[in-house]
Parts: structure tokens; C-alpha cells; sequence
């Protein structure tokens, strides 16, 4: 204990961002109801505030003026691997919020306060991120999970988006519920909540003295997966994602999994690392059951946003067998995976956004629905292309690499049983990709055809990057593993 | 020049690059960039050959770039006397294909154009490529241009079915090669090929990873029972994809048994050679006879390139240098002969729009110049002596023989029923009857045919008679690749 003068240093991005999220909030609350400006609609000026707060906070991310310290009693911490984590959450939240332009100016969405939701819960995460003890972590999760069931709910004249915001709200309190009483079973049993603290007390394994810690252990991991939405935890994602507005999905499938899954690594494979027989078979039976059912899952379905959740519970999977390798190289894996599926899934549904018909603002809400696209819209199809074979893992695209850095982590780790499931699961993806393919390239036009409205600036913007680090990605491979390299070695 | 190499990889990846940038309009001067692209590519290749040296046994016009340190893959590429013509049949084909399309293919013509030069880099990339992970990746990336070939440009309603089917039996292959790469890589620490070709592995550990590697080859090759993809893939496909088809990605998968499999698992090699040779022996015969039964054109040229494959592995596992040499040059003439009769039936369903063999007939009335080329692709297929396929051939029994007696007198039998299919395929449609209830078009070849079939025939005969130039470039590196046997 000391005191506290250079720990706001540690803190700055986050700082900024809450004051920045409160401004915004105050900015909207005040001039949005103003009569003498005649109460504007200020959701395009807020979401581009927001974006440009997200960018100056990335700005402070990466102008740190300390790269490793553990301050505020030992309750947050700062080190290259939460850096990462910090990076890819702020770059997700950019990219989501720069796709939700053009969906936020459509009908039953003129509430401001969307955005500043979106900003606290990227505020939250990257709060959860850096949480180096039990309860902080409790709280930011709670403050990401509070913010997410709202933004699930936020179509308020859709029967379907406030049953999405009710399930999501119901299950998440109960997984919440269940990871409080883990860490109240660690505090009972240890004395001790910070994560260094309970690092050193499992430091001489686990003696086999009654089944505390695998239960305090498994509540923990079984509310991680609830959050994260891996298999058999996963019901709730299919429903809550294709109900809630298809701007807010983009955000709950790319940047949540980066922190969750950076907290998951920080508490397991930082803190339990010597308890890993009690925690890797059940890790990998999570994985290979996640790679199972978002294959088979993702295989069955009809309606497109439940196929990309579906994919997305398999990537999970995947990052998942990485984590449970519980070696440098499977930490490695998992962060460049994080890393190329934040660009994948951005640019998948930027590509998703981008699909609404010019004159009644209908969206594509069945695969059927995408007939024809080649004719239509020859380089969104091309782009939706690269971007389904990438997540199925084809060489030469850049998913190729993250899968293949997973497999060889693996097989490093002498898991050949759960690299059998993941290698049967890129190819059971692969056939949803092909069939995703024949509705957009070899089934003709129904009728006279559907005309496409044209996109906006910056979802082109983005959608033109992330095809070009897909395509490019693969040749120059470098840079990302050795940050992931670096990231993971200052964990383990 | 030490780059060339890096020079006839990257010409086509540029050109494709190039195409993005003409207005959607410019069709023929878009189909004209991509010829010129695809016979420079050519040029560069021969400049490839011009300077090889037949003596040297390591690998030469070796370029070695960054890939990814951190796990010891570089990207090396370099060529020896294995690789070269396979090379220079890449470079050849690409320009013929380009070619033989001019008048059918209409309809996105520059994605034809891109997917082929694309298709080219890959197919380069693969018989240079130094490194077993990016050997894999360029083996993989073959996959996305040529099903995009067989389902857009296709010619029949099968052919979705069919790019279904090529697509996703090969991918199933060759994952069960990624993982043997990954315990590969995991156990030795590089996977440079060139490293790797010192290090001595457990017999049992090359025997797992012999099968994992023989899993992915055999569905390329392709070998029994895992060629039904071939004759679907073939049919459907348009002209220019089957020559591509033919002539190039089948040799994929015997080149990966030549570089890969045998070298680097000689023990497990010896180990599997009866298998091999079942499953060689059995793909000749059956597929011989499947071939008989056929009323496809397209279908008994892909049913006779099975055959022919068949014998190409049976060389390539004979343990000796007359053997191997035997498959090199059956695969290099099988690439032209069965390029060029492919290209003879698309000439024909251009023409008439059917490919059934019953409404053909007494063709040589009325297409003797294309009947006499015909004829002279049909004694390659035969494997005449004085075609390049019966040296080919020849020099595969002789070298067999003095492995398996038996296997070599039942792959005999595969030149008498090969005799039978193509002799009766020729009679059937250039002699006999003329049937005009049927057919109408009967214009012999135009100036453009001609020129795409007559470098096929001076190089079948030309191949046949004075092979030795070949023979002489490849020796060093057949004898270095057998050198553990």
C-alpha cells in the first residue's frame, strides 16, 4: 500500500473514454430535447463523436507512458498482453460503430443513447480486461453485461428485439449469479480475491482435498461460457443475436470475445496455471463441443444472421482448444485467431449491413434471400466470398493462418483427439460456405431482380480494408505473431 | 538472372492484378493482355531452361524470402530437374487455355482471365515451393479459382454438383496432409524441405505420416477409389478448365508423391509400395474398361487419364531410376495428350454442342485436318511407339518388371485395353457414317485451331522420338530423390 499519484497513468484510456461517454450523454440529453434547435435527431452526431472518442482513447492506448504496473491495490494491471486485448477491443468497437451508420438513420432508431451504451460497454471491457482481481472483474462485467442487454432491446418497436433484450437479460443474470458464488467459493476458501494473490496459493497444485476448488473453478468457467456463448452454453446466442438490431449483433459478436477471452487466459492460465488437470479436460470438452455445434449448428440453418452466430460459436471453439493447450504457443494461437476473426467478422457483417433493398429498406434476413448477388452487386458477392472461405480456414486467405497456428499449438500440445473435431469442423464449415456461395453465384435472379441501395463512405472504407487484409494478410503474416508472441509471453 | 524464378511466379500474379484495372467494356484487349501476359510467363520459363544446369543436384534459381520466423517457415522457392518441365507445361498450357476459350467464354470474361492467371501463380507456386506449409497452401489455393472455373463456366447443370464434389473431396485429402505437416513441423522444429531431406525419421512415424500424406495425393492423382471427382469435374467443366485440369492439377498429386512421399519417407515408401501398386493396377484396368462403356467423349478422355495415372504411380514407386524417369515423361506427355484431345473435343462440342458419341460419326469426310490431328492424339493416348507416351510407358514396365513381374504384366494389359478404347473412340467418331439427321457443323479448324493444336502434335511426335533432352535435365534429380531407397 502506498499511495496512488502514478496510477492514474495506468488508467488514462479508460479515464478519457468515461468522460468522453458522459459528455456525450449530457451533450445529447441537452440539445437533443432542445426546442430552440428544434430537438434534433442527434444519433449521426453522437455515433461520430463516439467514434472519434474511441479513436483519441486509442490514441492514449498507444502512447502509454507505462507498459507493465500493477496498481490500485493490486486491482488492475497493465502489461502487454492486456495492451492486445485493449487494441483489439477499441479497433472492434471503431469498426462496429462504423458500420451502424446507415442502419441507425432507419425507422424506430432515434435514440442517441445507443451510442453512448455502446461506448460504456467498450468502456467496461476494457476496464474488465485490465481487472487483476475478482471483484473489479465482477463489476465490470456486470456494468458490460447491463449495457449489452439494453442495446439488445434498443428496437423499440420490435416485438423481437425487446424478446431478444428479456432472454439476454434473464440468462445473463443467472450466469452472473452462478460466477458470483465462484468467487465467493474462492474467497471462502482462499481468503484472497486478487488474482496474484490466489496465483501464488494454487501454486503447489491441487491435493485432491475435497471438491471445493473444482467447483468454485467450474462455476467460474461455466459463467465465462455463458457470456461468451460457447457450446453447451450457448442457447441463448442464436435468439438474443437475430433479435437484437443487426448493428448492435456486429457488436456483441466481434468485440466482447477479446476481453472474455483475455480475462478467461488471465485467470486460468495466469492464476490456475498449476491446477490445469483439473481445468484443461473440461476446457477442451467445451471447445470440441462448440466446434461441433456451431458446425452442425451453422449447417442447418436457413436465416442469416443465425448462420454467422452459429460460426461464430465454432470460432469460439476453436479459440477455446487454443487456451487449453496451456502452452506459450496455444496462447499465441489464440491471440492471433482473436485477432484475424475481429477483421473477419467486421468485414462479414459490414457486408451484411450493406445488403438492403433500395426502395422498401427491407434487409436480408433469410440465405435465400442473397439470390443473385453476383449479377447485382458483383463486389460485395466477392467480398462475401473471400470472407466465408476465409472463416472456413482456405489457404490462401488469412483465417488459413489462425487456424493453422491453432492446429500446430495443438498438435505441439500432443492434443490430437481435439484437433481430429476442429479439422472435421472446417470442413463441415467449408459446406455451408460452398452452399452460401451457390445462392449468391449460381442461382439466378427471382424475378426482375432485387435492386441493392448503394453503401455508405464508411462502411465502404471498411469493407475495403478488412477484404484487403484478408486477401493480403496471408503474405505478410509476421507483425501479428510477434506481438501475439510478445503478448503472450508477458502472461506466461 | 538469379529472380527469374520469382519473375515467371509473379508475372501472372501481376497481370491478374493488371486486369482489375481495365473498364469492364475493353473485352478483347482484356483477353489480349492476358494471352501476352500468360506467353511472357512463357518466355521466362524457357529462359528457365535455358539456364539450368543438368549437373547440378541441389536445387536451382533458388530465392529465399521471409515468410514467418518466429515458426521457421520461409518462403524458398527453387527449381531442379523434377520441377522444371513441370514448369514449362504450366506456362505452355495457360496461354493454350486462354486461347481455346476466345470464342466460347462471354460472359465475365475478365474473372475468366483473372481466375486463370491466378490459377497459374498458384500451380507455379506449387511445383517451386520449398517449404511444406506453403507447399500446402499452394496446393489448397488451386481449389478456389479452378471451382469458380467449373461452376460459372460450365456447360451443363451437373456442374455444380461437380465443383461440390472436386472441391470438398480434395479438401478432406489434404487436411489429413496439414496435420501430418503440423506433427512434421512439431517434431523436427522446420518445415524447409530442404532440411528436412537430411533428417532420419522412425519407421513408424513415417508410416503415419506417409498415409496422411498419401491421403491427400491419391485423391489428387486421382488414384482408386478416390477418382470418382474426375470424370464429373472434367465433364462439366469448360474446355479450358478441362485442359487445365488434365494437363496440370492431376500431375499435382504425382509430384507430391515424387518430392514429398518418396524422399522423405523412403522407409515407409518400401512399406506401402504393394498398395500403391493394387490400388495402380486396379485404377488401369477398371478404369481401361470403364472407359469402354462410356458415350461421353469428355467422359473416356477422363476415364483414360485415370489409367494413364494409374501407370504414373506405378512408375513413381518402382524403386528405380528407369521407373521414375518412365513416370516423369509419361506425366509431361500425358499433360500434352490429353490437353490436346480435350482440346479436340471442345473444338467439336463448339461446334455442335453435343458430346455424345452417337451423334458423331464419318468425321474424316468432312474435318480431315482435325481428323488427322485426331488421329495423332489418339496414338499418344495409345502410347504408340514414336509418341511420347510410349516412352513414357516403356521405361515404366521396364523398370517395374525388375520390381513386381506380376504388376508389370498386368499394367501390360492396360496398353492392350488401352489400345482398344482409343482405337474404338477414333473409329467411332472420325470414321463410318456421316450422320447429318444429327449434326450440320461440320467447318474444319480455323486459323486459331490450328494453332493450338499444331505445337501439341510437333511435341507429341517430337517428344516421341527424341526424348532425350528431357531424360537428361531430370536424371540427377530422379537419382538424388531415390537416393535413400
Amino acid at each position: 500500500m502506498g499511495s496512488f499519484d502514478n496510477d492514474v497513468y495506468a488508467l488514462l484510456p479508460e479515464l478519457f473514454l468515461l468522460g468522453a461517454a458522459l459528455a456525450l450523454l449530457l451533450f445529447g440529453v441537452v440539445y437533443s430535447t432542445a426546442p430552440d434547435y428544434g430537438s434534433p435527431s442527434l444519433v449521426q452526431t453522437t455515433q461520430w463523436f463516439a467514434l472519434l472518442s474511441l479513436g483519441l482513447t486509442a490514441v492514449l492506448l498507444a502512447n502509454q507512458p507505462v507498459t507493465t504496473m500493477l496498481c490500485l491495490s493490486q486491482s488492475v494491471q497493465l502489461d502487454p498482453f492486456v495492451t492486445f486485448c485493449k487494441t483489439l477491443i477499441l479497433a472492434g468497437s471503431l469498426g462496429a460503430g462504423a458500420i451502424a451508420f446507415q442502419y441507425l438513420d432507419g425507422a424506430g432508431r432515434h435514440s442517441f443513447e445507443a451510442s453512448v451504451l455502446a461506448l460504456l460497454a467498450t468502456l467496461s471491457l476494457l476496464c474488465l480486461v485490465s481487472a487483476a482481481d475478482l471483484l473489479p472483474m465482477y463489476l465490470a462485467l456486470e456494468m458490460q453485461s447491463l449495457c449489452f442487454y439494453v442495446l439488445a432491446a434498443s428496437q423499440r418497436d420490435s416485438e423481437f428485439s425487446t424478446e431478444a433484450g428479456l432472454k439476454y437479460f434473464l440468462l445473463g443474470a443467472f450466469s452472473s449469479g452462478l460466477f458470483l458464488l465462484g468467487c465467493a467459493l474462492l474467497y471462502g476458501l482462499t481468503g484472497c480475491t486478487s488474482f496474484e494473490a490466489l496465483a501464488l496459493l494454487c501454486a503447489g497444485g491441487y491435493g485432491g482435498d475435497g471438491g471445493l476448488v473444482p467447483l468454485a473453478l467450474g462455476l467460474l468457467g461455466v459463467g465465462f461460457c455463458f457470456k461468451l456463448g460457447a457450446a453447451p452454453f450457448h442457447f441463448w446466442a442464436p435468439d438474443v443475436y437475430e433479435g437484437a438490431p443487426t448493428h448492435v449483433t456486429a457488436f456483441f459478436a466481434i468485440v466482447p470475445k477479446a476481453a472474455l477471452l483475455g480475462l478467461f487466459a488471465k485467470l486460468f492460465l495466469g492464476s490456475f496455471l498449476e491446477l490445469m488437470p483439473l481445468w484443461q479436460p473440461a476446457l477442451l470438452g467445451v471447445g470440441a463441443l462448440s466446434l461441433l455445434v456451431g458446425a452442425v449448428g451453422a449447417f442447418a440453418q436457413r436465416k442469416l444472421k443465425r448462420l454467422l452466430v452459429y460460426s461464430g460459436i465454432g470460432h469460439l471453439g476453436f479459440m477455446l482448444l487454443g487456451l487449453g493447450c496451456g502452452t506459450p504457443e496455444g496462447l499465441q494461437a489464440v491471440l492471433v485467431y482473436l485477432a484475424l476473426y475481429l477483421v473477419m467478422s467486421l468485414q462479414v457483417f459490414a457486408c451484411v449491413l450493406a445488403l438492403q433493398e433500395r426502395t422498401s429498406g427491407q434487409r436480408v434476413r433469410y440465405i435465400e434471400d442473397v439470390r443473385g448477388l453476383a449479377q447485382a452487386h458483383p463486389a460485395l458477392a466477392a467480398a462475401l466470398s473471400l470472407n466465408f472461405f476465409s472463416m472456413a480456414g482456405l489457404p490462401p486467405l488469412v483465417g488459413f493462418c489462425a487456424k493453422f497456428a491453432v492446429f500446430f499449438a495443438a498438435l505441439g500440445a500432443n492434443l490430437a483427439l481435439a484437433v481430429g473435431v476442429a479439422v472435421a469442423s472446417s470442413v463441415v464449415s467449408c459446406f455451408y460456405a460452398l452452399r452460401f456461395l451457390k445462392w449468391m453465384y449460381f442461382e439466378g435472379q427471382a424475378g426482375a431482380g432485387v435492386a441493392w441501395a448503394p453503401m455508405d463512405l464508411p462502411k465502404a472504407w471498411v469493407i475495403a480494408t478488412t477484404s484487403s487484409a484478408l486477401l493480403l494478410g496471408f503474405a505478410f503474416p509476421t507483425p501479428l505473431f510477434l506481438w501475439a508472441e510478445k503478448a503472450a509471453a508477458a502472461l506466461l | 538472372m538469379p529472380a527469374l524464378l520469382l519473375w515467371v511466379l509473379g508475372l501472372p500474379l501481376l497481370g491478374a492484378l493488371a486486369l482489375t484495372l481495365f473498364p469492364a467494356t475493353a473485352v478483347r484487349s482484356m483477353k489480349r493482355f492476358a494471352l501476352c501476359v500468360s506467353l511472357a510467363t512463357f518466355l521466362a520459363s524457357l529462359g528457365l531452361w535455358l539456364g539450368f544446369d543438368n549437373a547440378s543436384a541441389p536445387f536451382q534459381f533458388v530465392c529465399h524470402l521471409p515468410w514467418l520466423a518466429a515458426f521457421n517457415m520461409h518462403f524458398a522457392i527453387g527449381i531442379d530437374g523434377i520441377s522444371l518441365f513441370f514448369v514449362l507445361l504450366t506456362t505452355a498450357l495457360v496461354p493454350v487455355c486462354l486461347l481455346v476459350s476466345w470464342a466460347s467464354v462471354q460472359h465475365l470474361v475478365r474473372e475468366f482471365c483473372i481466375a486463370f492467371l491466378l490459377l497459374e501463380t498458384a500451380m507455379l507456386a506449387v511445383f517451386c515451393m520449398l517449404d511444406l506449409v506453403l507447399f500446402y497452401v499452394c496446393f489448397e489455393s488451386v481449389l478456389l479459382p479452378m471451382f469458380g472455373i467449373i461452376g460459372i463456366w460450365g456447360a451443363r447443370e451437373r456442374k455444380i454438383r461437380a465443383a461440390y464434389q472436386f472441391f470438398l473431396t480434395t479438401l478432406v485429402g489434404s487436411l489429413a496432409m496439414l496435420l501430418a505437416i503440423g506433427l512434421l513441423h512439431f517434431q523436427v522444429g522446420t518445415t524447409d524441405l530442404q532440411v528436412l531431406g537430411t533428417m532420419e525419421l522412425s519407421e513408424r512415424r513415417q508410416l503415419f505420416l506417409w498415409a496422411a500424406f498419401f491421403l491427400a495425393f491419391a485423391v489428387k492423382v486421382p488414384m482408386l477409389p478416390f477418382h470418382i471427382w474426375l470424370p464429373e469435374a472434367h465433364v462439366e467443366a469448360p474446355t479450358a478448365g478441362s485442359v487445365i485440369l488434365a494437363g496440370i492439377l492431376l500431375k499435382l498429386g504425382t509430384y507430391g508423391f515424387l518430392r514429398f512421399s518418396i524422399p522423405l519417407f523412403p522407409e515407409a515408401s518400401v512399406y506401402f509400395t504393394p498398395l500403391v501398386y493394387t490400388l495402380s493396377v486396379l485404377g488401369i484396368v477398371y478404369a481401361s474398361l470403364t472407359t469402354l462403356r462410356q458415350i461421353d467423349l469428355k467422359k473416356i478422355i477422363a476415364y483414360s487419364s485415370v489409367a494413364h495415372m494409374g501407370f504414373v504411380t506405378l512408375g513413381l514407386f518402382s524403386g528405380n531410376a528407369q521407373g521414375v524417369e518412365g513416370a516423369l515423361l509419361l506425366m509431361l506427355s500425358h499433360g500434352l495428350v490429353a490437353s490436346a484431345l480435350f482440346l479436340c473435343v471442345g473444338m467439336l462440342y463448339e461446334r455442335t454442342h453435343t458430346r455424345l458419341l452417337r451423334y458423331y460419326g464419318g468425321l474424316v469426310q468432312t474435318m480431315p485436318l482435325f481428323s488427322f490431328c485426331f488421329f495423332v492424339f489418339t496414338l499418344g493416348n495409345l502410347s504408340l511407339p514414336g509418341t511420347s507416351s510410349f516412352v513414357g510407358e516403356f521405361l515404366i514396365l521396364a523398370g517395374v518388371y525388375q520390381t513386381n513381374t506380376v504388376a508389370a504384366t498386368l499394367a501390360a494389359s492396360g496398353m492392350v485395353l488401352g489400345g482398344a478404347y482409343s482405337i474404338w473412340l477414333y473409329n467411332r467418331v472420325a470414321f463410318g457414317n456421316l450422320k447429318p439427321a444429327y449434326l450440320g457443323a461440320f467447318a474444319d479448324l480455323n486459323r486459331r485451331e490450328v494453332a493450338l493444336l499444331a505445337p501439341f502434335v510437333v511435341g507429341i511426335l517430337a517428344m516421341g522420338v527424341y526424348p532425350a533432352p528431357l531424360v537428361d535435365a531430370m536424371h540427377v534429380a530422379v537419382t538424388t530423390a531415390l537416393g535413400r531407397y
